[in-house]
């Protein structure tokens, strides 16, 4: 059996799956998915085909980050030019 | 807060449907929630299990553990019995026996307990405004689940499905939960769906838990086809050409072409305003009036109407105007 982890257990993980990510943040999994494929998200991934495993405090401090540059007004590719110069 | 395995399912089961009638659609969710309480107690290991039987004895009702929302959809499965001895799809298939009594009571559990916690509630459907209905004396609501935990759930559920890896015990059972309550199709894109039906594939060779619960059917061909062919109609008739044939035969879609009657015959435009907010109101609608003039625009629950001036035409001719909902093309 492989049952869904407890918003504790998560809470409690260094590394959580998208599906998580999304669960703690409340953004839509396309949102996550097009940050994760733009480079704006930190992972880790095994082996390709593999599940990408998201740092977790890392991954939502630049979720937060992200989303307070968008309400600034800024556009993704200028998002994406701040983060990386950081 | 994080809600139970069935009551997630439930958020995205009465989301849109009718609460004060047991419409067709509403019939199909109501099975599949009371099928999604057996499975939450199977993963909450509920049961007592002996091989591949599960067994379940009046008794065990009584256990602080279960939720009232379990104990109907037990209850009602146990009948007259004092014990019931199945195996899990056998139990899944149960629920397809449910009288309309039976799944009224499941609907007004599960929605109190979705209620409490102010994750659900029941909004006035706007066409209780329309003439007709009005007139006839038919009051309509829907329910309307809390967006933020609506797109959490259904969020966390698309990344699990799409995305490689394993998944979960949860996300099986919910993904045939929604297959069988036909609510696959208002969560993933056409496209998606094939993605989908290649998970359902993978995770049907691979894990033992799916092997047992995928072939379980629980729905009824024609209630699918009512439920399918209402989504339809309606997607087709909010399409900009769909609209224009609505807005000469509302006959079609009713819900998309809302008539209110005006006061005075002849009225200006101020008096249709008028009259259109006080039946709004009357109604209990939110609405904000954007922009007035000969044709109004107007945001009702979160959807932005156009108000036209229009008759209908019965015995004699009523004055009014018709709701169509604003293109936002």
């Amino acid at each position: 059996m492989s049952r869904q982890r407890t918003m504790e257990k998560i809470l409690a993980s260094e590394y959580v799956s998208i599906g998580e990510l999304v669960r703690l943040t409340g953004c839509r999994y396309s949102t996550l998915k097009f940050y994760t494929e733009e480079g704006m998200l930190p992972f880790e991934q095994e082996e390709e085909n593999l599940t990408r495993r998201f740092p977790r405090e890392k991954a939502i401090a630049k979720i937060k980050e992200v989303q307070d540059l968008k309400k600034g007004g800024l556009s993704i590719s200028e998002i994406k030019n701040i983060l990386s110069l950081w | 807060m994080e809600l139970s395995f069935a009551q997630n399912f439930s958020l995205i089961a009465l989301n849109a449907q009718d609460s004060l009638h047991l419409t067709t659609a509403k019939k199909v969710s109501l099975r599949c929630m009371a099928a999604a309480a057996i499975c939450e107690l199977y993963l909450d290991h509920g049961f007592t299990i002996k091989e591949d039987v599960l067994t379940l004895a009046r008794q065990d009702l009584e256990q602080s553990t279960t939720t009232l929302y379990q104990e109907t959809v037990l209850k009602a499965l146990l009948g007259k019995n004092e014990n019931l001895s199945d195996t899990l799809p056998h139990y899944l298939t149960h629920v397809t026996k449910l009288s309309n009594k039976d799944l009224k009571e499941v609907e007004l559990t599960f929605a109190d307990s979705l209620k409490e916690i102010d994750e659900l509630e029941e909004i006035p459907n706007l066409l209780g405004c329309d003439l007709e209905f009005k007139t006839a004396g038919i009051s309509m609501k829907e329910y309307r689940s809390n967006a933020e935990l609506f797109t959490k759930v259904t969020e966390s559920l698309r990344a699990e499905i799409l995305e490689e890896g394993t998944m979960t015990d949860e996300s099986i059972l919910m993904l045939w939960l929604l297959r069988e309550s036909g609510c696959l199709y208002d969560i993933f894109s056409k496209e998606e769906l094939k993605r989908v039906i290649e998970r359902m594939n993978e995770v049907f060779e691979s894990n033992s838990l799916a092997k047992l619960v995928l072939p379980v059917i629980i729905h009824k061909s024609i209630e699918m086809s009512v439920k399918n062919l209402l989504t339809i109609k309606r997607q087709v008739m909010s399409t900009p050409i769909g609209t224009g044939i609505n807005f000469t035969f509302p006959v079609f879609e009713r819900s998309q072409s809302i008539f209110i009657d005006t006061e005075a015959l002849f009225s200006n435009k101020e008096d249709r305003l008028r009259d259109v907010i006080a039946r709004l109101e009357e109604n209990g609608h939110t609405f904000t009036v954007i922009h007035e003039g000969e044709v109004p625009v107007i945001k009702i629950d979160n959807f932005l109407y156009e108000a036209i001036p229009t008759a209908m035409q019965y015995r004699f001719s009523v004055q009014g105007v018709r709701l169509r909902k604003y293109p936002l093309y």
